[in-house]
């Protein structure tokens, strides 16, 4: 969007309410008062744009970092005084936004012949809570993006995309139809791909680039698919159309969706496209890669909010994931496949030595505890990991990013060690234990464990889901042990560090024009590691103050468990599972929402297990050996943690910290995991090369295209550049044979001009004769 | 023996001519011109040859008249004739011209001027 | 439709042409021209006498009986056709063009015969006087003026571009294609030129001009006893019946005393004449008079007509070509005249004083 519309949309706002006001108010909330939400994705527009003028104006200072911090901040707190007043004022009810008018087009006048994209907002509790964490955590990323890439030339590309990410993923989130929402879907994919490739120098970033934009294009084409279908099954592309007829079970033509093959076919696509931006099987791949990427953009993008847009996309679907007597093959394969990556994941994440590696093998982990959520029908569940993960994960990748700016892009943890008592570090270690503990889901004092508590137990009792209970809590246990290893080897022991090849993971271009990075010029053992500054520790401080602010969240509004549960109450991601407990709290409640909210009626999903070959276990839910799982599981998923942090500190502790850690390392780079790994065979190995998934790929997909590639572009050489250049080529060798005959001698032209008409009398002659 | 064969050509007083004498006569004369245009080089004969041309449009035109019972073909001849004078002139003049620039009238000397 | 020759005949005849006036072409060294002019004539001269023998056939191409089928062939075209050619044929093959314009007149000349033989008198006449009389006297004109004065040796030598043709057998195989077709194309289901059915045409326009009947009845004195008609009215009785006109007896007497003037009597029909002595003719009785032969309208009159009243737009348009190529002449003849700066500024400010003035 350029400028001029920006304000010319501005200017036309008025005639835009007026307009919005006249027409029929198709969904409960008429959200034309709140028009200045449209500043939400609007500011940071605006900041990418001005990010823009001062990269072309080379601008060397800060300027672009205050400009994008002060913009997401407004743009946060336009989304706190947003979220505030629709709480006090429209609970409940979903408000549409209508802006201005984007695209339409008709060809009839019925149903599904016309074609509506407003540029519109549909702010329901799920887009808000997206829009609350998304604008909180990129203010504060920003802020700590503003010292991290001090001194980088790329100052304002990074702040320009940055601030167009954002916009991007406000598209997605608040977007009140299919277009927008795929407009944000392929922006944010676009701002991952410049971003990734930021340090566009480095072949290494390069090739993760591309291929995170490439494997995310496999996962869209499902996502366009879906959205194509449900456009021909809806007749409209508006969520509020669209969730009507969901709420009514009719498709746009009046055939009950029940019977329609397409019920249960776009879900599978939308959960095509989901796992490919969420990162899961098999498509999680680029995500590690992705860590290529500064630091900043791994913690916003890769870990707090881009990849949780496939869960936003299946929570935002939920009820036709889950619509009633039609077969639900999507809600299935979301949950093994989220069980499988969460699994997968942790098993490599264990074996890693790159510390941010191993943060970006949890965020898959944890996108896949998210899915297993979704799929064991725990929406409020997995909206709430979303929550938690958002917060503690981008703490996690900002302390190790702090770690890698010190150390001069120095990430492996074999040649890290006690960080803690080193001078100027204790703020990162602190608030990195604090991640840790989050991560490893420590009992009652983290928001990690409430959140992850939540899934497990839902797990356990929605039928046929024992096995993916099961799995997760193993899962959970290994998520501690790796989590605990980062940080037992990293920041307790012996003081160690070796610097890094590079400042920060990126080029060297520039070492020579800061003090710091002089510091470190000679490499070795003058290195002398540079603490981090105000704005980092500010920010790592702010976010592990948030990681617990989200523990009392889960015991307000504890019947639509916890505040995410409530707010997820008033979206279409909705869900109340017949098996949970509080169904008889709370029936009566949702047979009113429902009318409300255009959520689905619980009464019709009873009657139809999500897991069909259960069928005779629906009413009640399943039991964790005998026990309510989500009583039991408070305390079973506490001691499955405890299990692992002890076992990392066992096999990477430090010698004798209380007398407890009885690890015994007394170097950075062993420790007593390499004696029990080298008993384990082959696996470890395996791990640590990521069970060769790669390769696999490689093999099996890139390298047979990579051969049709140059078949394809023999073929394109050869025979279509052939015929090509054969239109080219054949005029100029005519025009070659024929150049002689223009002599400019008069009497030939002539000549020529005589038998033609001669010629020509002639054919008329024998053709009319 | 004159007064015979008047008397022998008939009523009409035309004898036994057809269209198509004319129109052969026409054809020759033009295909004459197209050769002397083809062959000749001297610009000035070349020009003769389009009159030539022009004249046996002439013929074909009195020829086409005549058969038609009206005098259109008669008007047309006058038009041709016009044409020819104007073309005449301008041609000559613009012979007279290139005569003075190359001293020639040769028209494959101006073959330079194809470009 | 039947071809009034058959074509294999006449392409056998346009070739034998064809190879003669390859022949005939001015060559460098040596020049059968003519043996090859000769054969070209023959050839020519062949088809015309096939086209003679084969111009009336008994019926007509739609099975009617052709009226014309015993008329015998008109000497005069052959003679004046063979003319053209063969002065045609001088044109192109003779290599002094002051030569070829003079066989260009003869070629005229000849045209001019053929047009008055089918009554094309006005334009026979003024084919000579503007083609023969102006047109070609400038070609000679500019042969003369664009011929390089020979030098006291040089005379009877040839320039180079006159003394051999370009590539004779490709313009004469292009040339003759064209003839051909055009020949064969042109054969088919043509029949007479209707000379006398033209002048019956040429009758009806007589009542368009009146005013020639009119005079021709004042000269040999019609009038004396017979009422005078308005031109108006004489053109309806004209239109009714181009041949003859109805007039009204206004004095006995007179109208008695004319008849006695053979030039008058002719008109009359004999009936008229034979009821005048007996006393039958009075005062206003009607006489139907003939209109003479030389107030019948004639070719000049027919061409006339046609192009003023037919076909003024071909007269304007003439005339417009007329003006633009004289136009052309003027600007291709002018010489440029270079003028220096002080002119030049003499030259503006006499404009610009002008414009001061007028202003």
């Amino acid at each position: 969007m350029s400028g001029a519309t920006v304000i010319e949309s501005i200017a036309s706002i008025p005639s835009l309410l007026a307009a919005a006001d006249a027409g029929p108010a198709t969904v409960a909330g008429d959200g034309s008062s709140f028009w200045w939400t449209m500043f939400i994705p609007l500011l940071p527009l605006v900041a990418a744009a001005l990010c823009l003028v001062q990269m072309w104006v080379g601008e060397k200072s800060k300027l672009p970092a205050w400009t994008t911090v002060a913009t997401l901040a407004g743009a946060f707190v336009i989304t706190l005084i947003g979220f505030i007043n629709w709480q006090s004022g429209f609970a409940s009810v979903t408000q549409v936004i209508e802006i201005y008018e984007w695209i339409r087009l008709s060809w009839g006048e019925g149903a599904g012949q016309s074609f509506v994209a407003n540029f519109g907002f549909y702010m329901d509790g799920l887009s808000w809570l997206w829009m609350l964490f998304v604008t909180a955590l990129a203010t504060m990323i920003a802020l700590y993006a503003s010292e991290y890439m001090q001194g980088d030339p790329g100052y304002p590309r990074f702040f320009a995309a940055f601030c167009l990410f954002v916009f991007s993923m406000s598209c997605l989130v608040m977007g009140d139809n299919l277009v927008l929402l795929y407009l944000g879907w392929e922006g944010v994919g676009l701002c991952s791909y410049m971003l990734i490739g930021y340090f566009f120098r480095k072949p290494e970033a390069v090739a993760a680039a591309k291929k995170a934009f490439i494997v995310n294009r496999i996962g869209d084409l499902g996502l366009a698919l879906g959205l194509y279908l449900a456009f021909t099954v809806f007749g409209s592309i508006e969520y509020s159309e669209i969730f009507r007829l969901i709420d009514e079970g009719i498709a746009a033509d009046g055939t009950a969706l029940s019977e329609m093959w397409q019920t249960w076919a776009i879900p599978l696509l939308l959960m095509v496209g989901a796992f490919g931006k969420s990162a899961q099987l098999p498509l999680y791949v680029w995500l590690p890669d992705a860590m290529e990427g500064p630091t900043p953009v791994s913690a916003l993008i890769h870990a707090a909010t881009m990849v949780t847009a496939g869960v936003y996309l299946v929570a935002r679907f939920f009820p036709l994931f889950v619509f009633p007597d039609v077969p639900h093959y999507a809600l299935w394969t979301v949950a093994w496949v989220g069980t499988l990556t969460a699994f997968f994941a942790a098993t490599i994440g264990m074996a890693q030595y790159d510390i941010k590696r191993i943060m970006a093998y949890s965020t898959v982990s944890q996108l896949g505890y998210m899915f297993a959520g979704l799929g064991v029908l725990t929406s409020a569940g997995a909206v709430f990991h979303v929550f938690t993960h958002a917060f503690f994960k981008a703490l996690l990748f900002l302390a190790c990013g702090a770690v890698m700016h010190g150390f001069a892009g120095q990430l492996d943890l074999r040649r890290l060690s006690g960080l803690w008592s080193m001078k100027g570090w204790r703020i990162v270690s602190v608030t990195m234990l604090v991640g840790c503990l989050n991560l490893a889901g420590f009992p009652l004092i983290t928001s990690g464990y409430f959140s992850k508590d939540m899934i497990l137990a839902e797990a356990f009792v929605t039928p046929g889901g024992q096995i993916i209970g099961w799995i997760l809590l193993l899962t959970a246990g290994m998520t501690a042990y790796y989590t605990f290893r980062v940080f037992f080897r990293v920041f307790v022991g012996p003081e160690h560090a070796e610097p890094g090849d590079d400042d920060h993971g990126s080029h060297d271009d520039h070492a020579d024009d800061h003090a710091h990075d002089e510091a470190h010029a000679d490499h070795g053992h003058g290195f002398h590691p540079h603490a981090p500054g105000w704005a980092i520790n500010t920010v790592l401080v702010v976010l592990a103050i948030c990681t617990f602010l989200a523990i009392p969240t889960y015991f307000i509004q504890k019947d639509d468990k916890g505040w995410v549960g409530s707010l997820v109450h008033e979206s279409t991601a909705y869900y109340h599972s017949p098996y949970g407990h509080h169904k008889s709290d709370t029936g009566d409640k949702d047979a009113e929402a429902v009318s409300l909210a255009p959520a689905q009626p619980t009464t019709v999903l009873i009657a139809d297990p999500p897991h069909g070959a259960h069928a005779s276990e629906h009413a009640h839910g399943g039991t964790f050996l005998g026990y309510d799982p989500h009583k039991a599981m408070y305390y079973v998923s506490a001691v499955v943690g405890f299990i692992g942090i002890l076992l990392a500190a066992w096999f990477h502790g430090p010698r004798g910290i209380a007398g407890l850690f009885i690890g015994g390392r007394t170097e950075a780079a062993t420790c007593r995991m390499d004696g029990v790994a080298s008993k384990l065979g082959p696996l470890p190995k395996w791990a640590e090369n990521k069970w060769y998934v790669d390769e696999f790929y490689d093999l099996v997909f890139v390298k047979p295209l990579y051969v049709l590639g140059h078949i394809f572009h023999m073929i394109d050489k050869l025979i279509v550049d052939g015929i090509v250049n054969l239109f080219g080529s054949l005029p100029r060798a005519t025009a070659g044979g024929i150049r002689p005959s223009q002599s400019g001698v008069l009497q030939s032209y002539a000549t020529g001009m005589a038998v033609g008409v001669g010629v020509l009398l002639l054919l008329v002659w024998v053709v009319t004769s | 023996m004159t007064a015979t064969l008047l008397a022998s050509m008939g009523e009409t007083g035309i004898g036994a001519l057809t269209l198509y004498h004319y129109l052969f006569v026409s054809a020759a004369l033009f295909g004459i011109g197209v050769v002397g245009f083809l062959s000749r080089r001297n610009l000035i004969i070349m020009f003769l040859c389009t009159e030539m041309m022009f004249q046996a449009a002439g013929l074909a035109l009195i020829g086409f008249g005549k058969y038609h019972l009206n005098h259109t073909g008669e008007v047309f001849v006058i038009f041709v004739l016009t044409i020819a004078a104007a073309e005449a002139a301008l041609a000559l003049a613009l012979v007279v011209l290139l005569f003075r620039r190359k001293e020639s009238l040769d028209a494959s000397d101006w073959a330079s001027l194809r470009g | 439709m039947d071809a009034i020759v058959s074509p294999i005949l006449l392409y056998l005849c346009l070739a034998i042409a064809g190879i003669g006036s390859v022949l005939a072409l001015p060559r460098q060294k040596i020049s059968p021209q003519l043996i090859g002019g000769a054969i070209a004539v023959l050839g020519f001269g062949l088809a015309l006498v096939l086209i003679g023998l084969r111009s009336v056939p008994e019926t007509l191409s739609d099975g009617a009986a052709n009226p014309f089928a015993g008329d015998r062939p008109n000497p005069f075209f052959y003679v004046f056709a063979l003319i053209a050619i063969g002065s045609a044929l001088r044109v192109i093959s003779h290599p002094r063009p002051v030569y070829s314009a003079l066989y260009f007149i003869l070629t005229i000349l000849s045209s001019a015969s053929m047009y008055l033989l089918v009554g094309a008198e006005f334009l026979a006449f003024a084919l000579i006087i503007i083609y023969a009389g102006a047109i070609l006297i400038t070609y000679l004109f500019v042969i003369m003026l664009a011929t390089q004065a020979p030098s006291e040796d040089e005379i009877g030598e040839l320039s180079e571009y006159d003394a051999s043709a370009r590539e004779p057998l490709v313009a004469v195989l292009a040339g003759f294609l064209l003839l051909a077709v055009i020949a064969g194309q042109f054969s088919i289901g043509v029949t007479q030129v209707y000379r006398r059915e033209l002048g019956r045409a040429d009758a009806s326009l007589i009542a368009e001009i009146p005013a020639k009947v009119d005079r021709a009845f004042e000269r040999r004195g019609v009038y004396a006893g017979l009422g005078r008609m308005e031109l108006g009215e004489l053109a309806d009785g004209l239109r009714v019946n181009p041949d003859r006109v109805s007039l009204v007896v206004s004095n006995e007497a007179a109208f008695a005393q004319s008849l006695t003037d053979e030039r008058v009597s002719e008109l009359m029909p004999a009936a008229v004449i034979d009821a005048v002595p007996r006393g039958g003719i009075v005062a206003g009785s009607i006489v139907s008079v003939q209109v003479p032969n030389d107030a019948r309208a004639d070719n000049l009159d027919g061409v006339g007509w046609w192009l003023i009243a037919r076909h003024p737009m071909a007269l304007e348009i003439a005339g417009v070509v007329l003006l633009m190529a004289m136009l052309g002449a003027v600007v291709l003849a002018r010489r440029q005249v270079d003028l220096g700066e002080e002119e030049k500024i003499r030259a503006l400010r006499t404009l610009a004083d002008e414009v001061e003035r007028s202003s």
